[in-house]
């Protein structure tokens, strides 16, 4: 009898720490996970229409509009194992001025994620389905100023403000507005974000995370390859310039933190 | 029992059958949403046997009977423009092989002019590229160019398709189109794709001589044409398209105010600057005046030019300088020739094609 109890006792105690850490390991179903992506400069909030820092270059800008399109998303789980989202509902316009900062990506299946990675504007292919698959693109990117009606592409960036500088006194309007140029020059780039040992993101069923990226809108024209306003204030296709500003878009964004399982508070 | 009584009853009975057959005549003909519709059918697209292969993708967007009529359509109507007059036919007219015939700078909206002349809409759906700098990669989204230039149609999309979607006839219209019907952007762009990717002109006197078709006989002297052309011209206005689609700088001294750098605008690249569109010369006798900001009104004063006007600079095609010489070199005689022959360009078929009417 001592026996007996002995035993299912044990049984118990082992169901439970089975069923416990299943409940640990194991995500199952699909999810939805949110991406932020925080609107930044220089590690201070962006706030459009006051005055920044002076940036490397001595300008002093007052950003109007930070506006972007990222695309294409991927997420990698701790297997290598690459989820790519349907790329029909791939394509999202980021807009500081709309308070339109955040992506979601649904019916994500579960797993532990150690990286994401995204596209920064429109790839060709899809700017070659011609009309199928752009409508709700387009309406969207007409309505947010994205829509590159002389190019009829996409403005990948749009960013625009006004500047000063050592030679610039008043107030000067800048715009950058950045694209491919036609079939000419492709300024689609994407980016690959790691996520670190404490910032995993977990999704499940029953599990709704958020990564919260911070953007730095000063590594726009002032990364790795420096741009001066006060050299040119309106870039727009330049085969010189607009890739540079490509290659520094694609750098602005990193991952500051995760949140796991609270959903999209944070 | 023939008493006049009961053939009153008959008379009667059959007066009130006879107002209920008209009534039931009346409100079937009259019945609310009943509209009788053929199914929509595919239309067959044939390339001429003398053309180079498609480009544009048939299988995405079909054309169809509807989606064509629907095309056509909204290609000829102001609705399209911010002022409700200004359609795409206001500045591609029929006759003209779809040029704005007699205008330099073709004007759109509030009579703003722009900057350079109305191309040729034919055979569109054998190119990669569109307008005069390539900035469209695709025809399907080309239109978005003219609808929202200040200077052409002054509009937005979204405006665009408020309107249309406030226009039952339009409803209806892109319901029996296409499949998933609705007004919104794609069938929108896939409706007027379907309308230029029906215009073809390929009935020429040129085609039926080079498909030894009836009707095709050419004289001594467009003979003589044809075959200066295919010396001197051909390389850039290649294939029974007329065109190799490529950008070139063809020697044109730039307009000193509007300096249109042309495909530079669009790739941003210098190398680029004051390169244009080779443009097809399918109907070029009609598509007066010429070149991208047509500032020659004759055929003769383009081919003096080749002759003699065209200007060096880093851009300009090899093909138009050789070690001591720029341009092409041609007697009176053979400008007369090429002209006639290039007279052998023109499609009455095209330009008069019902289906491409506006009435």
């Amino acid at each position: 009898m001592k026996t007996l109890y002995k035993l299912s006792l044990f049984l118990f105690l082992y169901t439970l720490v089975v069923a416990c850490s299943n409940n640990d390991d194991e995500l199952t179903g699909t999810g939805t996970l949110n991406i932020e992506f925080d609107n930044s400069i220089a590690g201070n909030d962006l706030i459009l229409g006051t005055p920044n820092d002076p940036n490397s270059q001595d300008e002093t800008l007052t950003i109007n509009r930070l506006n972007y399109i990222v695309s294409n998303f991927m997420l990698t789980d701790e297997a290598g194992n690459v989820f790519t989202y349907p790329k029909e509902e791939s394509y999202f316009i980021i807009s500081e001025e709309t308070g339109q900062t955040e992506v979601t990506l649904t019916n994500v299946p579960a797993g532990t994620y150690t990286a994401v990675t995204f596209g920064i504007g429109v790839d060709q292919e899809k700017y070659l389905q011609g009309a199928e698959e752009q409508g709700d693109l387009l309406t969207e990117a007409e309505n947010t100023d994205m829509m590159w009606s002389w190019l009829t592409g996409y403005k990948f960036l749009n960013f625009e403000g006004t500047f000063t500088s050592s030679t610039v006194a008043t107030p000067t309007e800048f715009k950058i507005h950045m694209g491919s140029h036609g079939s000419a020059l492709d300024n689609y780039k994407e980016t690959t974000l790691q996520l670190s040992a404490n910032n995993r993101v977990l999704v499940s069923s029953t599990i709704t995370s958020t990564i919260h990226l911070v953007v730095d809108a000063n590594n726009i024209l002032d990364g790795d390859h420096k741009i001066s306003l006060s050299e040119q204030a309106v870039v727009m296709v330049s085969e010189e310039k607009s890739p540079k500003i490509a290659e520094n878009t694609k750098k602005m964004f990193r991952v500051d933190h995760v949140h796991n399982g609270n959903g999209g508070s944070h | 029992m023939g008493s006049p009584f009961v053939i009153k009853i008959r008379a009667f009975m059959n007066y009130i059958f006879g107002i209920l057959f008209l009534y039931i005549g009346i409100s079937c003909g009259t019945g609310d949403a009943y509209v009788n519709v053929a199914p929509n059918e595919l239309l067959p697209v044939t390339v001429p046997s003398n053309f180079p292969p498609l480009v544009y993708d048939i299988e995405k967007n079909p054309p169809t009977r509807y989606g064509v009529e629907l095309g056509k359509k909204l290609f000829y109507d102001g609705k399209l423009s911010a002022n409700g007059f200004i359609s795409c036919g206001f500045c591609h007219e029929q006759r003209f092989a779809f040029t704005h015939h007699g205008h330099q700078f073709s004007h759109g909206i509030n009579d703003r002019e722009g900057t350079r002349n109305t191309p040729s809409i034919a055979n569109m759906a054998y190119f990669s590229e569109f307008a005069w700098d390539g900035a469209a990669s695709h025809l399907d989204l080309f239109p978005i160019i003219p609808i929202t230039s200040e200077v052409e149609m002054g509009e937005t999309m979204n405006g665009v398709l408020q309107k249309l979607q406030r226009d039952d006839t339009y409803q209806q219209a892109f319901d029996a189109a296409f499949e998933e019907g609705g007004i919104n952007y794609e069938n929108f762009f896939k409706a007027l794709a379907q309308f230029m990717v029906v215009l073809v002109s390929s009935n020429s006197k040129y085609d039926k001589y080079v498909r030894a078709e009836e009707g095709g006989t050419l004289t001594a002297r467009e003979l003589k044409g044809l075959e200066l052309f295919r010396e001197k011209c051909a390389s850039c206005h290649a294939t029974d398209l007329f065109s190799d689609g490529s950008f070139r700088n063809n020697g044109l001294p730039p307009h000193p105010i509007v300096n249109d750098l042309g495909r530079a605008e669009v790739s941003g690249s210098a190398n680029d600057n004051y390169t244009f569109k080779v443009p097809s010369l399918r109907n070029v006798a009609l598509t007066a005046p010429y070149m991208h900001d047509g500032r020659f009104g004759s055929l003769e004063a383009v081919l003096n030019f080749y002759e003699n006007g065209v200007q060096d600079s880093p851009t300009l095609d090899p093909l138009l300088k050789t070690e001591n010489t720029l341009g092409i070199a041609l007697t009176e005689v053979e400008k007369q020739a090429l002209i006639a022959f290039l007279g052998t360009l023109t499609d009455e078929e095209f330009i008069t094609d019902k289906r491409f009417a506006e009435y």
